[in-house]
């Protein structure tokens, strides 16, 4: 079997044109006066250069067709290049093509998403040509990112780089983009927080990375990084969860921004999980990067998507209620029989009145109300300017009154030629979204709506009168039911990104290529968040101050420059070819977050001023990163051998001496071996290393003096007892990657098995100071971590033919430990051990969780557990039968621990579904059964403090995340009725998370109460319930 | 475009610009445009290195800030002495804590740092911050601030550092504390030295201070907000520190010396009662709010409304009745009930005193006792109970035995300072008479001190020695 040679590496032009990824990607930057000069210079430097132009000898003209393998069917919108020029010209609806090219022999790249790339060479004097390509159904020949500026084809890749197109992405409707990522890519965790709508999910690639630093990987959306800051609503200014044992304000169920991106706007995702793959991302890349590229216009008439959906979300799971049988039983639970009088009694009685249970959970989160989606889209152009405009509306309606979010969003992305060397690339996308949220997760004020049913039996009934007034709950501060109507949780955001790409070919010759690539652009938004929560709440007098009026707005800006050149050499005749590339890039992080707090509302106003007790809180961070790289990528053997090696140097201002160099070396090989075997196409070996590196936060160098308090208005500074190093720097990430690559049976199945292993070192920790001192926390380096992993990827399409099967699946598995801490073992996270905590020891892994056990007499501190799954398995398959197409997705996790504090409220409050279960059976001595005295439930309460087992709990889970089945009507009974204008029409019912196996008795084993965190995920407080979603969509092409 | 020899150009010019290009953003990367400054706090090593006028007298207001930390919260210190010398009660149904530990328990606990590892740290950044401010000083010329000007930073500072390692004695006793403190803040922590080391390192602190305010002109080149209203000057804010001389003069014991501070204090039969130094609250934005007006798990100890006397018109001492309230239907909370709540500190803004008039009053009767004087300190007790209690004097109160006077004494000081920074606590212990304290449960205990922290012990000793256990 022959293999297409792999496109031309570094040069930018044929896979830029045709629609699919560019292959330059590139940091950042900002305007500052240097910087402005350095700029001014290189685009000096490009014009003297683009000024060099090559002259054509004599054309001739070259017609031909480009059909399908299978069907014979023409393919509109093929790229066809001649190797080492930029002519390139794109097929038109039947497929066929006309084309002047030199006069000589020249090599044809015929490529388009979605089928095998083909070369072919083309001898003088002839004049026409027919192509047959391929279906790629398992992908083999996309281009994958590999430098800043250049990709590679799939084929001779170094790293395991996963990669999700757009049709992987949009089968059922996803909240957020990382939704629509869960189970299918090997070596990603991707886990929600909890059910609130409008996001909150964290993704892990390969496992543990860093203790305290960073614990998000580098976004990068068309060259531009693209915050994914999580910036708390400040809700805990009401429900007080940083009040208690853990001060964290993470605790706001917050959304991490990456939520703002449309799903059906992106073309592609790329994924590099590790340093090995990512070095040439330096300090930004410790935790992997996400390189998403949007849809660009492609040649021909406009053509038009419609995607109508409509939906429902339905609350996927329920707690349940203990079951109050006679009135005795109540008594006997809620009276002290020492304390209670005749009339505590009566009023109970009145209270548990007929003993009608009511389904609490249901009345607050069992609403259906429609929800909807409207994508249109256009793309288009011509060989000098192409197009593609995108639009969106969606509304999802929560389970719970007043809450959901309404998005719109539009992007326009340009290209356009600029006479013969230049070619110019504007991508803007604004998006406006407003999520409201309900009030869940912990809290510390009785007001969070899974904070207050542990503590209400199910006889008391908390639904609206007729008057519109709702009852006060007696066992408790606040009716749920009375919060989710009356309280605003508003998140407010508007969003613009930009970015503009300007690329010249310089050189173009069949061996010599060179091109610059100038890239700018900006990701800004401000999110605002309105809270409101009148006087007429029934916790809001409570403090003496009724209503609350909480207003936040943050804004960021990144700004990004970077300047790249990408040179290729492919000597004539020989075997080899070489692309040298180097670059500059630039990026400035600067997000300020200023909150106010309005109490004691005048007359109940929803309006800051009119509260009495007004605070005000204001916080900024700007990073500025700064960095040069030089790559090789060396393809050898007939492009059986790619040799790799790259360096990148970067600094970084959070860094103690933001002047100073850190460098990032990577070097990668494979070999392949071609048709080793009869069955076997091709194998790759490869292995790679590369190094990273993760900086410290934001304001962790710094000894600062507090300037935010003052008494009675005079102004003050103190000492605050935190204390910087004046040689604070970044984590050190270290990783080897290897493993190989098949491709069997005719290119029907590929396997990739990838191992690697990271060693981080200089972690960035936090020490304990005698507080005499008047310091407290002094930051550093030091300690090691090491994390290693295996990840399979098998593809593979077992028929095809009339009927098309094609079958992925992903498995992955990881372990982290720490291998040298130089300060003594410390807890991160959770609230204590008496209710699960996460330690960080020696030896350990990072992300044991510990907890107060007793072994006969004795309590002791344990490991209990690890939040770290024992494997990931994803497993996608994809039918075509004729007109319909079945699709589902399977997410199994298998193992890992939650700490689920939600059961631990529920059994406080005597009131979990299973608390008064009978008592179990301890040991037999003889005939005799010898029973637990104690229910279930206060077996559980008893060894509070000294036992807290019961609640840490597995958190295996299998999900049916998606599933679809569509039906695409015939083409002769689409243009019978509506002509020829029309394309395709499809219908689609579609669901998300529509099953759930589990063993875990809290509502979701996908849960964090503390929102993303590097280690101290998996605890279940109080979430927001979980949903599955059910929709009808119809997509219609024109 | 050029007219250049083409052919020759591309080969040479174009990666000549090229690396032109790239050479230029690498030269020019001197690195300045990264440097990023801290944008939500001032640094300390800028104020330590290069004070300025401003920034000096600012950190000297701020000691009225960082003297105020940890006052007025929930578990500050006037509610965990208060809990201790059993004045009141914290029903927080979320943390356990303030019964299980507090009440009971085999001794306060080092590592909790919302309790038994408590009221340490946040006195000693306010003495970190009094060090930065008086070794600032050193940094500014005669120009930027006058040799008497420094004098009375000096003199207010070292003050206000007194009242910090007094309230840090107070709470630790004889497991002492650390008095070398300061440090570069890069060199550990010094040693934990005794408490009479303690208290010698306050009274010399207090002596320096006064020097310092006598040299000190005719006003303070920063204000002093409301709290310090009327010991505003030097003059007069040298009377608030003798009067913490005073106090500590008689915890020591040291009686003679206790009266001559007295003499020179804001000591005044003729004054309010209530004159004095106050920590001020409010809630204007970033100001801190009183906490134990916010809480309504704060309660009273029930002992208060058995012991309260009454006068011959059967009224209830008027202190009872001005601070506290019976409520309507008792509270409960780990089996322990009250049914007496605080009227003190109904407002956020209410301020709490550090020291008044009539805590002198009343130590110079105690001083005046030590002294065997009792008739005299028979007189102060008598104005108190008068005055204050709206009670009848007792007669003869000077003849009877030393030991019942000074029950008189501690009971005054009980309603007089009530819930005002643990003066019941302090006192009985002082008089080793904690366990004449009302326990309300068989297996409840008064501690007698707190440990010193987890995070200070393990750097000092490796967590060995006693004063860290949670030994009470």
């Amino acid at each position: 079997m022959q293999f297409p040679e792999a496109p031309g590496m570094g040069s930018v032009g044929v896979d830029d044109l045709r629609g699919g990824k560019p292959r330059y990607r590139h940091l950042n930057t900002q305007a500052e006066g240097t910087l402005m000069r350095r700029i001014a210079m290189l685009v000096f430097a490009l014009f003297l250069s683009g000024g060099v132009s090559v002259l054509h000898a004599q054309d001739r003209q070259l017609t031909g067709r480009v059909t399908a393998g299978e069907t014979g069917a023409g393919i509109a919108g093929v790229a066809v290049s001649v190797r080492g020029t930029t002519a390139t010209t794109f097929t038109n609806d039947d497929g066929s093509f006309t084309f002047r090219v030199p006069n000589r022999t020249v090599t044809l790249v015929v490529a388009v998403i979605g089928y095998r790339t083909q070369e072919l060479s083309v001898p003088v004097g002839q004049q026409t040509v027919q192509i047959e390509l391929d279906v790629d159904a398992l992908a083999l020949d996309e281009l994958v990112v590999t430098g800043a500026a250049t990709a590679m084809s799939r084929q001779v890749l170094a790293n395991a780089v996963s990669t999700v197109s757009d049709e992987e992405l949009d089968r059922a409707p996803a909240a957020t983009i990382e939704h629509s990522l869960q189970g299918k890519v090997a070596g990603a965790v991707i886990d929600g927080n909890s059910g609130a709508p409008g996001g909150g999910v964290q993704v892990r690639l390969r496992g543990v990375s860093t203790i305290n630093g960073v614990s998000e990987p580098l976004y990068v959306v068309d060259g531009v990084s693209m915050s994914n800051a999580a910036i708390p609503s400040n809700q805990n200014a009401v429900t007080r969860a940083g009040a208690g044992s853990n001060a964290s304000n993470n605790q706001d169920a917050v959304v991490n921004r990456i939520a703002d991106l449309n799903p059906e706007e992106i073309q592609s995702i790329e994924i590099l999980k590790g340093a090995s793959a990512a070095a040439i991302y330096g300090s930004q890349a410790a935790n992997g990067v996400v390189i998403i590229t949007t849809k660009r216009g492609q040649v021909g008439r406009p053509r038009f998507n419609l995607t109508q959906r409509f939906g429902v979300f339905d609350l996927s799971n329920t707690l349940g209620f203990r079951q109050w049988e006679t009135f005795d039983e109540v008594a006997a639970f809620f009276l002290d029989p020492s304390e209670s009088t005749a009339a505590d009694t009566a009023a109970m009685a009145d209270l548990y009145g007929s003993g009608q249970a009511f389904q609490h959970e249901e009345l607050l989160a069992g609403r259906n109300d429609l929800s909807y989606e409207t994508n249109l889209s256009v793309s288009g152009g011509n060989e000098a300017t192409r197009y593609y405009v995108s639009g969106l509306v969606k509304n999802d309606e929560g389970v719970i009154d007043n809450t959901g979010v309404s998005k719109e969003a539009l992007r326009v992305n340009l290209d356009q030629r600029l006479g013969e060397r230049f070619n110019l690339q504007v991508n803007t996308g604004l998006t406006h979204s407003v999520a409201n949220r309900g009030l869940t997760n912990n809290d510390n004020s009785g007001t969070s709506f899974y904070m207050v049913f542990p503590f209400t039996p199910n006889f008391v009934d908390l639904r609206e009168r007729a008057d519109g007034t709702f009852p006060a709950n007696p066992f408790e501060r606040s009716n749920p039911l009375q919060t989710a109507s009356l309280i605003v949780n508003d998140e407010n955001v508007w969003r613009f990104t930009a970015a503009g790409n300007l690329t010249t070919n310089v050189v173009t010759r069949p061996q010599h290529e060179l091109s610059f690539i100038l890239g700018g652009g900006v990701d800004w938004f401000n999110q605002e968040n309105d809270l409101f929560f009148p006087p007429s709440l029934q916790f809001e007098p409570l403090d003496g101050q009724p209503g609350t009026r909480l207003e936040g707005q943050a804004n960021n800006l990144n700004a990004n420059i970077s300047a790249n050149a990408v040179y290729t050499f492919r000597p004539e005749g020989a075997s080899w070819s070489s692309t040298t590339s180097g670059g500059y890039s630039h990026l400035d992080q600067d997000l300020e977050i200023v909150r106010v707090e309005a109490r004691s509302l005048t007359g109940g106003e929803n309006q800051i001023d009119a509260g009495t007790n007004i605070q005000v809180f204001d916080n900024r961070q700007r990073t500025k990163v700064e960095g040069v790289f030089v790559q090789e990528e060396l393809l050898l053997l007939e492009d059986r051998l790619l040799l790799t090696a790259a360096m990148r140097a970067d600094r970084n201002s959070n860094n103690a001496d933001p002047t100073d160099f850190f460098y990032y070396p990577k070097a990668a090989a494979s070999f392949r071996f071609i048709e080793p075997s009869s069955w076997l196409d091709h194998l790759k070996l490869r292995a790679a290393y590369g190094e990273s590196g993760n900086p410290p936060l934001f304001g962790q160098k710094f000894t600062p003096l507090d300037a935010s308090t003052n008494i009675g208005g005079l102004p003050g500074l103190v000492v605050v007892g935190t204390t910087g190093a004046d040689d604070l720097k970044i984590e050190r990430q270290r990783e080897i990657e290897t493993g190989f690559d098949a491709t069997m049976f005719g290119a029907r199945a590929s396997l990739e098995v990838t191992y690697y292993k990271k060693f981080v070192s200089d972690l960035l920790l936090s020490r304990s100071r005698a507080p005499s001192t008047g310091f407290t926390t002094e930051f550093f380096n030091g300690g090691k971590l090491e994390t290693q992993g295996i990840e399979v990827a098998l593809a593979a399409t077992p028929v095809r033919g009339p009927i098309n099967w094609t079958t992925r699946a992903t498995f992955f598995k990881d372990a982290s430990e720490v291998t040298e801490l130089p300060v003594p073992s410390f807890r991160t996270g959770g609230f204590g051990t008496a209710l699960g905590a996460f330690q960080i020891e020696e030896g350990a892994s990072a992300t044991q969780i510990v907890a107060d056990i007793s072994e006969g007499d004795s309590s002791f501190v344990a490991t209990v557990g690890d939040a770290n799954p024992d494997f990931k398995l994803g497993w996608v398959n994809d039918i075509d039968i004729g007109g319909f197409n079945v699709y589902f997705l399977w997410d199994w996790q298998q193992g890992g621990e939650l700490i689920n504090l939600t059961k631990l409220l529920y059994d406080f409050g005597g009131n979990t579904a299973d608390y008064d279960t009978d008592p179990q059976f301890v040991e037999r001595i003889g005939p005799v059964e010898i029973m637990d005295t104690l229910t279930l439930g206060e077996r559980r309460v008893t060894g509070f403090g000294v036992e807290t087992r019961p609640y840490i709990e597995d958190a295996s889970y299998l999900k049916l995340r998606e599933a679809s089945l569509s039906y695409t009507l015939p083409e002769d009974l689409v243009q019978g009725m509506w002509g020829t204008g029309v394309d395709r029409i499809r219908l689609t019912l579609s669901g998300r998370n529509l099953l759930t196996f589990t063993d875990y008795t809290g509502l979701d084993p996908e849960v964090s109460n503390f929102g993303n965190q590097p280690i101290a995920r998996n605890i279940d407080v109080a979430p927001f319930p979980p949903s599955r979603s059910f929709w009808l969509s119809v997509d219609v092409n024109f | 475009m050029m007219t250049i020899d083409r052919k020759r150009s591309r080969t040479a010019a174009l990666p000549t610009a090229m690396l032109a290009a790239l050479g230029a953003f690498a030269a020019a990367a001197c690195g300045d445009e990264l440097v990023v400054p801290d944008f939500n706090n001032p640094g300390l090593e800028e104020l330590q290195n290069n004070p300025t006028r401003a920034a000096v007298l600012n950190a000297a207001q701020g000691l009225l800030i960082s003297s105020r930390a940890q006052i007025s919260s929930a578990n500050g210190y006037v509610s965990l002495l208060g809990i201790l010398g059993r004045e009141s009660y914290n029903f927080d149904g979320s943390d356990p804590r303030f019964v299980t530990e507090m009440l009971a328990g085999a001794g306060l606990n080092a590592s909790s740092p919302a309790f038994g590892g408590n009221l340490w740290t946040v006195r000693y950044n306010s003495i970190r911050t009094a060090n930065v401010v008086i070794n600032a000083l050193d940094g500014l010329s005669d120009n930027d601030m006058s040799p008497a000007e420094k004098a009375a930073v000096r003199g207010f500072a070292r003050t206000l550092q007194a009242l910090d390692f007094l309230e840090i004695i107070n709470t630790r006793d004889t497991n002492g504390a650390v008095i070398d403190v300061d440090r570069p803040a890069s060199e550990p922590a010094g040693p934990i030295v005794s408490r009479d080391a303690v208290f010698d390192h306050i009274e010399s602190l207090l002596d320096q201070a006064n020097s310092d305010l006598a040299a000190a002109g005719a006003s303070f080149p920063f204000s002093l907000g409301a709290g310090y209203s009327g010991f505003n000057t030097p003059v007069t804010f040298s009377e608030f520190n003798r009067g913490l001389a005073a106090r500590v003069a008689v915890y020591r014991g040291n009686y003679g010396e206790a009266l001559t501070a007295l003499g020179q204090s804001f000591l005044d039969t003729s004054a309010p009662l209530d004159l004095g130094v106050y920590h001020t609250f409010s809630t204007g934005s970033g100001d801190t709010q009183n906490g134990l007006a916010a809480s309504p798990d704060i309660l009273a100890h029930p002992s208060l409304d058995d012991d309260a006397q009454m006068n011959a018109s059967m009224e209830l001492d008027a202190r009872f009745t001005e601070k506290l309230e019976v409520l309507a239907a008792p509270e409960t909370q780990q089996g322990i009930s009250t049914d007496v709540g605080f009227l003190l500190y109904s407002g956020l803004g209410d301020p709490i005193p550090i020291i008044k008039n009539e805590e002198l009053i009343l130590l110079r009767a105690e001083a005046l006792l030590g002294l065997n004087m009792p008739e005299d300190a028979a007189d102060d007790i008598n104005f108190i109970r008068v005055n204050s209690g709206g009670l009848d004097p007792i007669a003869n109160l000077g003849t009877q035995s030393a030991d019942a006077i000074l029950d008189e004494l501690l009971y005054n000081k009980r309603y007089s300072l009530l819930f005002e920074g643990g003066h019941r606590w302090i006192d009985m212990r002082r008089y080793g008479k904690l366990d004449e304290l009302p326990l309300a449960s068989t297996g409840h205990r008064v501690h007698e001190r707190f440990p010193v922290p987890e995070a200070e012990c393990l750097e000092q000793t490796g967590g060995e020695t006693g004063i860290c256990s949670a030994g009470s």
